[in-house]
């Protein structure tokens, strides 16, 4: 079995468990510590996207993250019930701004898009999924010893 | 430094260090901790292990500060990990952003 969840409020105060979640992840099946950071990076974001998004709600979404090692990549999606809401429908940020007129904020899905290779919405029912790839050359059940 | 730990300090020739991981929970004492700081040249980023999209928000809004008061943040000894982050973000292009050495 190469999955793992966990699921949690969407809280601010959680993001060290999703930490801790993910490095066990990563020490379990010996994944390249280059690439945790590309993890904690996404799930951060998609996390507290989530968090931002969902206090507009009468009540805070619950959050299911997902795990998964593939044949030469890491998979992870972020379920959420909260209102829908597609954070690929955000414009990206005026990278060419000046100091002076550079938003501040709406870097955080940006990031993610940069830093995985695939990343994907769809609305279930009640749930807002993403579900974000990046390839690994190598990792995977079909190199396992 | 392990787990979620964060650490800003200034030193004693005005150079202000971070280290650990700048996220989400620990953005907003380290804007309180640069806000207070009125003459600010240098950051030294040589031990930040970690930066996301709210970090990012901290050195921007500082440099904005700076740069109105007519000065400007350098960053030091970034990480390559780091840098990459600065880089798609832009920020290469508003800050003097160094690598670290070798």
């Amino acid at each position: 079995m190469n999955e793992r969840h966990t699921t949690m409020p969407s809280d601010a105060a959680q993001l060290p468990a999703l930490l801790t979640f993910l490095q066990d992840f990563w020490s379990e099946f010996k994944l390249p510590p280059a690439e945790a950071l590309t993890f904690e990076l996404a799930l951060e974001e998609v996390f507290m996207n989530v968090v931002m998004h969902g206090s507009h709600a009468d009540r805070a979404p619950r959050v299911n993250v997902s795990i998964t090692l593939e044949d030469d990549g890491v998979t992870l999606t972020v379920e959420d019930d909260g209102p829908p809401f597609d954070p690929l429908s955000l414009p990206a940020p005026d990278l060419t701004a000046s100091l002076e007129t550079r938003r501040v904020g709406g870097l955080g899905v940006f990031l993610v898009r940069q830093v995985m290779d695939s990343v994907r919405y769809e609305r279930r029912d009640t749930t807002n999924r993403l579900k974000m790839t990046k390839n690994m050359a190598g990792v995977g059940p079909r190199h396992a010893a | 430094m392990s787990d979620s730990m964060f650490e800003i300090r200034q030193g004693d020739a005005g150079e202000v260090t971070m280290a650990g991981r700048l996220d989400a929970t620990h953005c907003d004492a380290a804007l309180k901790f640069l806000s207070e700081i009125a003459n600010l040249r240098v950051i030294d980023l040589a031990r930040l292990e970690y930066i996301a999209s709210a970090g990012l928000r901290v050195i921007l809004l500082t440099q904005k500060r700076c740069k109105a008061a007519g000065g400007g943040v350098r960053l030091i000894n970034v990480a390559p990990a780091i840098h990459d982050i600065f880089h798609y973000a832009g920020f290469d292009q508003i800050l003097d952003v160094t690598r670290a050495a070798g």
